[in-house]
């Protein structure tokens, strides 16, 4: 958007009070005041307005999946069609890159200590919130801060200087640990700060369960993404390339692929379109790139001597018979198996907790760490956010996460 | 997961926009005009709360005046899918006694004593004004704006015609109110709607009288129902003349307090027709010292004040001023007469790169210019030097910032 795509944009807010899309956006950034701004040329109070709501928020003007939070709210889609609130809220963004940043308070450190374990978007979030209380914050994290955005989101989905712009200006408010958590370390950290979140993400793929599934070229989801992130040039893909999944995560992997030179990718799904958890621009974006897709499939076993030769599938139907998500059940169809030829199967069903240091602390029955009603986990003084909580979600929920959870700790602080 | 409601922190440090005009410490240059948002306490507290400077009261009288409202009284023109590009009231004064505003008054100067509380006033008599003058000094109001010019017809005098429109009654009822406060600065509020506002604006001078607030709203018809030629707004198909305000007047009001500032030495408060901090900042170039704001807040709500002044902070950092004075009576230099404009060649410059080839300019100058724009098989146009005078009105009707410039013959 240029300035004046962007002021014909705002000029059709209708400026609602209350706003449906600040109530929908999982930070509510305050939508309607910051294109209010854009509208009267004020473009560096929108970015501040922006910037001051969501940690990342850079990152989240590239990747946030606006058609489920903000835009799918807007009141103007009764009228006509939604306004375009996150190419505004890039706009604004891009604008303070172009013209010069606002200079940020100085938040004095007087009000006690607090750790943050990762620098993902959930404590990044944590840790910009609770530095305005006035927390001195350490936040830890083997590598580069960044998480998921800066590991496995494809650089054609987030550059990575866009990310750079959130750490750098992020930078300012707490100091960076670069450090391994082992049980150890973990047990330190909480006993010497006052508070501790965890913000670790996942890490670690689940796997398929069936035969064949250490052949080689049987490629987990983040290991492939994270290698074609961090070394694209080198990455070599086969031909033909299945994918087994049905979330973003897939999706990404899919036109990845594509990208690194693969002439078939074939995505397989074990229930229907309706079921699957992903952005629709998405879909029809991999769609459009020539990724097959291929409902009601289910593979069934690894195909191959050394090297995957193909993969072994079995059509489904769905039952009436719902699980826990709510989605139907979905039903193998006996004598309905065939073989996709492949070069490479990359396995993306979701991932569960790398981290081995956990200890006693409790978990919910899909594995991930529970929390209560304000974030802390059973063990007292320790808090978690983000994707470690509540499996993958976007970018700007685990921001939203670390947010609030900052603001239970220093409650939690307070009372102390 | 539902989420607490949150409260933001503010990240970014504000700005000091504060600085003194008529004696009186403004903590920035944004108040609330004589209207129906300052017509009630909880009301103005808000705003005070969300970060208004100031506020004048809706405008009182004595005891006994009868205030004979008619309902509906708000109407609009709209114009091309923008709601309330004007805004018509048919509304009078506040309909609260003076004890209740005089109670307003001491109530919000306690709660507030950093904030500008101001008074309006009208009367007929002069005992009335100045008994109004002193009960609102008394109470601690930080200034008096008298209206001089409501539209709808002032008490007392001529019907339907204001106060302000004569010179000689401006002067004297002006001397009353001055004559009557203590050491509170007194404004007068005054109407476009007058031959010469220069004469007015002196006659204010003479009276003694510390400031001019300009303007009133522009006296209007609103718009007229085709099918029932019922006027708006509509009251069982009649109505009368409304006092327009918004946008639509704006540039009337940068007129006529430029006209003052370049004439009178005399503060003026601006009002009619600024929504934006561009807006203010417009004002105060051409002379005002503070700006009102009505309709916008009308509109809007009291949540405007958040762009006025995180805008007005940028715009001062942007071009290095220190305060919002710097801004006061710059662009007055740049307001000459006629015969001292400069004369020069210039013409129209299409930028072909922009350009979005819908031809508006072809038309506009085939049928309103000098025919010097000549459509082309590709739709991008291209300019006649020899037929072109360089009159801009290809500029204005160009639907691209940038597209179409006015350059400089050598």
């Amino acid at each position: 958007m240029n300035v004046q795509q962007a002021r014909i944009e705002s000029e059709r807010c209708l400026q609602c009070f209350d706003a449906p899309c600040t109530a929908a956006c999982p930070t509510h950034i305050d939508v309607t005041k910051f294109i209010g701004m854009i509208r009267s040329g004020n473009i560096l109070g929108a970015a501040e307005v922006v910037k001051t709501s969501n940690a990342l928020a850079n990152t989240c003007g590239s990747v946030c999946p606006q058609e489920i939070f903000c835009q799918s709210v807007c009141t103007r889609a009764q009228q006509d069609s939604p306004i375009q609130i996150r190419e505004l809220h890039r706009f604004a963004t891009q604008y303070e890159r172009e013209r010069g940043y606002s200079i940020p308070k100085v938040f004095p450190k007087k009000v006690g200590k607090v750790a943050v374990i990762g620098a993902g978007p959930s404590g990044l979030g944590c840790a910009y919130e609770l530095a305005k209380f006035g927390y001195d914050v350490y936040v830890y994290d083997s590598g580069r801060p960044g998480g998921v955005p800066r590991n496995s989101i494809p650089s054609f989905r987030l550059a990575d200087d866009e990310l750079d712009l959130d750490t750098k200006f992020l930078s300012q408010f707490f100091a960076l640990k670069r450090q391994t958590i082992d049980a150890k370390s973990f047990k330190n950290i909480v006993q010497s700060h006052g508070a501790t979140f965890v913000a670790i993400g996942l890490g670690l793929d689940r796997s398929l369960g069936i035969p064949g599934e250490n052949l080689k070229g049987v490629v987990p989801v983040l290991t492939f993404l994270e290698k074609a992130k961090a070394k694209p040039r080198s990455m070599k893909i086969g031909k033909k390339v299945v994918i087994v999944g049905g979330g973003n995560v897939s999706l990404d992997a899919a036109a990845t692929a594509k990208r690194l030179g693969a002439e078939s990718v074939i995505l397989i799904y074990r229930r229907s379109e309706k079921e699957m958890r992903v952005w629709k621009s998405e879909l029809e974006e991999a769609r459009a790139q020539g990724v097959e897709i291929r409902f009601l499939t289910n593979p069934v076993k690894v195909v191959g001597k050394s090297r995957v030769t193909g993969i072994k599938c079995r059509n489904t139907r769905l039952s009436k018979k719902k699980d826990k998500t709510g989605r139907p059940i979905p039903v193998e169809v006996q004598g309905s198996d065939f073989v996709l030829e492949a070069n490479a199967v990359i396995v993306a069903i979701g991932q569960k907790i790398k981290a081995d240091w956990l200890g006693g602390i409790k978990r919910t029955s899909a594995g991930y760490i529970k929390v209560d009603d304000d974030f802390q986990t059973s063990l007292p003084g320790v808090f978690a956010g983000g994707d470690v909580i509540a499996g993958e979600g976007t970018v700007v929920q685990s921001v939203a996460h670390g947010k609030h959870a900052a603001q239970a700790i220093h409650e939690f602080l307070s009372a102390k | 997961m539902e989420f607490r409601s949150f409260k933001e922190i503010e990240v970014y440090p504000t700005r000091d926009l504060s600085y003194d005009f008529l004696g009186i410490h403004f903590e920035n240059p944004f108040i609330l005009a004589a209207a129906p948002s300052t017509d009630n306490v909880d009301m103005v507290r808000r705003a005070f709360d969300m970060g208004w400077a100031g506020a004048i009261l809706k405008t009182t009288s004595v005891e006994g005046t009868r205030v004979d409202l008619c309902y509906p009284m708000m109407s609009t023109f709209d114009h091309e899918g923008k709601k309330l590009f004007g805004m018509g009231n048919i509304d009078l004064i506040s309909e609260h006694h003076i004890d209740k505003v005089e109670y307003n008054v001491r109530m919000l100067k306690k709660e507030f004593p950093e904030k500008m509380v101001a008074a309006s006033i009208m009367a007929g008599r002069k005992e009335d004004w100045q008994s109004l003058v002193q009960r609102l000094e008394e109470a601690g109001a930080d200034l008096i704006e008298c209206s001089f010019s409501c539209p709808q017809g002032n008490i007392g005098e001529d019907p339907g015609k204001m106060l302000a429109q004569s010179v000689s009654a401006t002067e004297l009822t002006a001397r009353w109110v001055k004559e009557a406060t203590k050491k509170i600065p007194v404004s007068i509020k005054i109407t476009p709607h007058v031959t010469d506002i220069v004469e007015v604006a002196k006659a204010v001078k003479r009276s003694g009288c510390d400031a001019l607030t300009a303007s009133n709203s522009i006296q209007a018809l609103m718009g007229i129902d085709i099918r029932t030629f019922s006027p708006y707004p509509s009251l069982g198909g009649r109505s009368t003349y409304s006092g327009m305000t918004g946008p639509a007047i704006k540039p009337i009001t940068l007129r006529t307090i430029a006209e003052i500032a370049r004439n009178v030495d005399i503060p003026i408060l601006g009002t009619g027709g600024a929504s934006t901090w561009g807006d203010s900042v417009e004002f105060m170039s051409v002379g005002a010292g503070v700006v009102q704001f009505c309709t916008v807040v009308m509109h809007y709500g009291f949540r405007v004040i958040d762009d006025l002044k995180s805008g007005m902070s940028h715009y001062l950092q942007e071009m290095k001023f220190s305060s919002p004075v710097e801004i006061i009576g710059r662009a007055l230099p740049n307001i000459v007469t006629h015969d001292d404009l400069p004369r020069r060649t210039i013409r129209s410059h299409i930028d072909e790169e922009l350009c979005i080839a819908c031809d508006l300019c072809v038309v506009a100058c085939r049928d309103g210019g000098h025919m010097a724009i000549d459509q082309r098989p590709s739709r991008i146009p291209s300019v006649d030097h020899e037929r072109c005078v360089g009159c801009g009105l290809c500029q204005h009707v160009c639907p691209v910032d940038g597209c179409i410039s006015m350059q400089v013959v050598p």
